[in-house]
């Protein structure tokens, strides 16, 4: 079981439920893949760097979780899928490493 | 023979930020601290300037440029469509 940590950004349009259900259906992901979601850490919504999607602020979402390696690519498979999901980066953490706090 | 100190200038002793001080976070969360490591174009500055190690540099590399895909960092200073449009007439 390796921990993982998938950042999401999220359209900014895209209201609160609309929100929490891609999120939960996410977390259903990883619990029936054999993981176990660890954190949600929602940055909440911020100015992009640059117009993304024509958009120049996006929802951001940071996913921690544990589980097999298959499944992150069966994660990213069904984020693939969402067209409200416009980027994502997905990370192996070192087991030890004391998750900072973000700070903008 | 020649004596090449004349030419050698004296650097100021540079450093590895992420080795010398406190281990500051690296990692793509936090653009604040990357973008010191960036030109103000969006250009990631080379190791002998800033005087980080080859170890550090590699991992900010990869670090900046996960922080640019997520829309965190600039790619390049002129990214909006609308300055190309003004330019192009």
């Amino acid at each position: 079981m390796r921990k993982f940590e998938t950042m999401l950004l999220l359209s900014p349009e895209l209201s609160g439920e609309a929100r929490e259900s891609v999120l939960t259906f996410l977390a259903g992901i990883i619990e029936r893949g054999g993981g176990q979601l660890l954190e949600t850490d929602h940055w909440g919504a911020r100015d992009l760097a640059y117009p993304i999607k024509k958009q120049t602020r996006g929802y951001y979402v940071r996913l921690v979780y544990l589980g097999p390696p298959p499944l992150v690519a069966e994660l990213e498979r069904n984020i693939r899928i969402n067209e409200n999901i416009y980027r994502f980066v997905s990370v192996r953490l070192e087991e030890e490493t004391a998750e900072a706090p973000h700070v903008q | 023979m020649y004596n090449n100190n004349k030419r050698r200038f004296a650097p100021r002793r540079k450093f590895c930020r992420f080795c010398a001080e406190k281990d500051t976070p690296l990692n793509y969360k936090r653009p604040d601290i990357l973008r010191d490591f960036i030109t103000e174009r969006g250009k990631i500055i080379a190791r002998r300037i800033t005087g980080t190690c080859a170890f550090h540099q590699r991992a900010l590399t990869v670090e900046i440029k996960r922080a640019r895909q997520l829309g965190l960092m600039i790619y390049t200073a002129t990214h909006s469509a609308e300055v190309l449009k003004k330019s192009v007439l």
